[in-house]
């Protein structure tokens, strides 16, 4: 997959509007993992995630980043995918925590997922088990330079590889994404 | 009653094959399987009325399954747990409802994960796992690091340093 797309394919409205849209970041975070805990101090005064102009988010539709914080069993990477396709283009996904990248200690689970990106575009991931507050704000800065420079396209990613992804999705839920219960 | 006095009023009544006591307010008593029921019932009436869980283990070598009853006093802050065993090959045992409804979601959580049916309880179904395709993952049989890599796939990546680790350790 191309993982890199030439930012000089955007016109100079989306180049404004991505300089203003790297400077008000509204997080949706998806607190399943132990990793959560980090984010208050990263939040609230200490470390002040605001000043960078990142701040939560309570609902799919209005946020920017997806921020999942560790594992994810396979009921809950189901309701990470329904909320990941909620949310309105431009967004982006934030990989937080060893879990999402190799699996971490749950590498040989029977119900966890071992690679976020073989079911949503990452566009950054976090190392670490748990990332400190430092290292959750330097994530957020690098990923506020790439969506300046246009290099944060996983949704874009998302959309043309539709199926590649649908198809790594139908395999670690079982033949199913969507259900009803 | 205390937990001494009740074990010895079990043995003369009931079939105890083994008890070991885990510390001065937790014991394992070990009964054959039909009589589990009225053991249950009984300990129920003496005052251990709190089901805490029920617990499975998989004694692959002996083709056996364990099923181990919690239960707790809050009179005398004691626990019991009462265990049994039962054939591995087809594993069935009569539902526990009856006498503690709460058994019903236990029972349910065992049969999702070691397959054991309980006869009796009607709720069956899977309670945790969507769509599981293999045998139930708590069995020692179920090697969960293949069914992980098959089904998750696996990152290559290399350590940069743990060469220089393993060559550290050989100097000393
Ligand atoms: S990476 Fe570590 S801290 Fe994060 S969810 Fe996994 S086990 Fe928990």
């Amino acid at each position: 997959m191309d993982r890199k797309m030439s930012p000089e394919t955007r016109s100079a409205l989306e180049k404004l509007a991505d300089w203003f849209r790297a400077r008000s970041i509204w997080m949706l975070h998806y607190c399943t993992g132990c990793g959560a805990v980090e984010l208050p101090p990263s939040m609230t005064s200490r470390f002040d995630m605001e000043r960078f102009g990142i701040g939560p988010m309570a609902t799919p539709r209005q946020a920017d980043v997806l921020l999942i914080t560790g594992y994810l069993a396979t009921k809950t990477l189901r309701r990470v995918i329904y909320t990941y396709e909620q949310m309105q283009t431009p967004k982006y996904v934030i990989g937080f925590g060893s879990c999402t990248i190799n699996g971490g200690i749950y590498y040989d689970s029977y119900n966890v997922i071992t690679r976020l990106d073989l079911y949503l575009p990452v566009d950054i991931y976090i190392a670490g088990c748990m990332p400190r507050p430092e290292a959750i704000l330097t994530a957020f800065n690098k990923l506020r330079e790439m969506i300046e420079k246009g290099e944060a396209n996983g949704w874009k990613r998302y959309e043309e590889n539709k199926e590649w992804y649908r198809a790594n999705q139908l395999k670690a839920l079982n033949g199913e994404v969507y259900v009803t219960r | 009653m205390n937990l001494k006095e009740l074990i010895s009023e079990l043995k003369n009544k009931y079939r105890v094959l083994d008890e070991k006591f885990n510390d001065p307010n937790h014991t394992f008593v070990s009964i054959v399987p039909d009589q589990l029921h009225a053991a249950l019932g009984e300990l129920k009436s003496y005052g251990w009325k709190h089901l805490s869980t029920i617990s499975c283990v998989d004694w692959i070598d002996d083709n056996e399954f364990e099923l181990v009853y919690h239960l707790w006093n809050w009179d005398s802050r004691s626990q019991i747990s009462l265990k049994t065993r039962i054939s591995r090959s087809n594993p069935h045992f009569p539902t526990i409802m009856h006498i503690f409804p709460t058994a019903k979601y236990y029972e349910r959580d065992i049969h999702e994960f070691f397959g054991v049916e309980f006869d009796g309880n009607s709720e069956m179904e899977p309670l945790f796992l969507e769509f599981w395709d293999d045998i139930p993952p708590m069995r020692k049989d179920f090697d969960p690091l293949k069914y992980s890599r098959e089904k998750f796939g696996e990152r290559d990546y290399k350590v940069p340093f743990a060469d220089f680790i393993v060559e550290e350790g050989d100097q000393k």
